[in-house]
């Protein structure tokens, strides 16, 4: 099971990929991961979210997930993020065992 | 009835009305299906995004005159509010500061505040506008929004402020910088003025006219000539994710070189063509690095009529803001706006339009 964020525009206009993957977190941290996918019904959200834009600065967050089997991208921005991936999005961002990369818009 | 009613009156006969009501379902649709249904619906528009923007440009103009209609409170010009960790839906958090009150305990509390009062005052003594609507509305921040937030934004009804990580902004980084501050303002007087649709060409201008009132801003705070100013936005707040330039996140002296990840170009021959979609790395079509080309145009202005900055440059670039430009206007546009309101403001002189021409060409635009 693999989860990125992306997370773009903001006031830096910088873009933000937090990847985790359970082949590389603790075994406790790597159940919690497919736990939460499992709640949250992850997979089956639909791709575009189909809301209103983010205001000026405000964040565009796009959720992949990826399973053997399966592979999902969610986008939203940052406030109509839907609750359920809310909580797996925080979950990531903060998880040891993440790796982040930072690159202009654009990439990476 | 409703505003929302009202404003589907208002919609009538016009054809971005099905759009909106096709949003509306498939954001708050009872069932799965319904929304699903929806969204497919919509993604088959092929002009939707445009159609997007515009519905939202029109239920924001709407609201603005709603509002304008309203009598505003001067009491309360100014108001910061602690969202505790909390997100969107917490909004606006904890009142900690009124306009009257003494200072807050809370260092966030108080540099967000003082950030609010400077651009009002900035607005209101060099440029006569009463806040950000020009009808005295309060100005609401937010302050510890999320949780390890990198980011400060404009809702489009008050701003928003994390406290920073460490990686991206250094921990407090967001409300120390007085020039993100009048930035995020700024982008409130854009919505109540020129709307500039937040996507490619009017997106980036929409940035670079915070860029340039957060500049000025921060000159006027300091009392700086726009020889002594850095012309940096959001110098020294950068944090471990940067490791050979962490100068800042955009310079208008010199756009390109502010930080490791600095991409802007300050010449349309560099444009970077980023498409306009969903897409979190495409940044609304490149507003955030696009914005290098007419920030570098307002400096060279700055810098041709000298002393301070907001005494003609931007007298010149808040008229073309205010008065004329528009929801789709482009970079051209706005060069043609700023030389016809240098000529209408300065009319003795032939200084300042000369320029302003001078500057649009210089970056490629005229």
């Amino acid at each position: 099971m693999k989860v990125s964020v992306v997370r773009g525009g903001g006031v830096s206009g910088l873009v933000t990929v937090t990847t985790v993957d359970s082949q590389t977190l603790s075994a406790d941290d790597a159940k919690a991961l497919s736990r939460m996918v499992e709640e949250a019904d992850a997979f089956g959200e639909p791709g575009v979210t189909a809301t209103h834009d983010a205001g000026p600065d405000e964040f565009q967050v796009s959720v992949t997930l990826e399973d053997a089997t399966r592979r999902r991208t969610v986008t939203a921005a940052e406030h109509d993020l839907p609750d359920r991936l809310r909580s797996l999005v925080d979950w990531v961002s903060a998880v040891p065992g993440r790796t982040e990369e930072v690159g202009p818009p654009g990439s990476p | 009835m409703s505003l929302n009613e009202r404003l589907e009156v208002a919609f009538e006969g016009c054809s971005i009305a099905p759009p909106d009501i096709l949003i509306q379902v498939a954001e708050h649709g009872r069932t799965r299906e319904d929304r699903d249904a929806a969204t497919r619906t919509l993604a088959a528009s092929a002009s939707l995004r445009a159609r997007r923007g515009l519905v939202r440009q029109m239920i924001r103009q709407n609201l603005a005159s709603v509002s304008s209609l309203m009598p505003t409170s001067t009491d309360e010009q100014n108001t910061v509010y602690d969202v505790a960790g909390g997100g969107s839906q917490q909004l606006p958090g904890a009142r900690k500061r009124r306009q009257s009150d003494p200072p807050s305990d809370d260092v966030a509390v108080n540099q967000a505040w003082e950030g609010a009062d400077e651009t009002y005052r900035f607005y209101s003594d060099v440029l006569g506008r009463n806040s950000v609507d020009d009808r005295g509305m309060e100005l609401v921040s937010s302050v510890h929004f999320g949780s390890d937030f990198d980011n400060a934004f404009w809702n489009g009804s008050q701003m928003v402020y994390g406290d920073g990580s460490g990686r991206i902004f250094v921990e407090g980084g967001l409300t120390a910088a007085i020039d993100v501050i009048a930035h995020e303002l700024t982008h409130g007087v854009t919505q109540y003025t020129a709307g500039l649709e937040y996507s490619s060409q009017p997106g980036a201008l929409n940035e670079s006219f915070s860029d340039v009132f957060g500049s000025i801003v921060k000159q006027r705070t300091l009392g700086q000539t726009v020889d002594q100013a850095d012309w940096l936005i959001g110098g020294g707040i950068l944090g471990t994710a940067f490791t050979k330039n962490k100068t800042a996140l955009r310079s208008m002296k010199a756009p390109g070189t502010a930080n490791d990840f600095d991409r802007q170009p300050s010449n349309m021959s560099e444009y970077v063509d980023l498409p306009d979609d969903d897409d979190p790395r495409h940044d609304h079509g490149g507003v955030h690095i696009n914005s290098g080309i007419p920030n570098h145009a307002f400096y060279r202005v700055a810098m041709a009529l000298g002393g301070n900055s907001w005494d003609r440059a931007g007298k010149i670039w808040f008229h073309a803001l205010t008065k004329v430009l528009q929801i789709d206007s482009d970079f051209h546009a706005a060069a043609e706006a700023t030389v016809d309101a240098a000529a209408e403001l300065f009319l003795d002189s032939g200084e300042e339009s000369d320029a302003v021409q001078q500057a649009w060409k210089e970056v490629g635009v005229l």
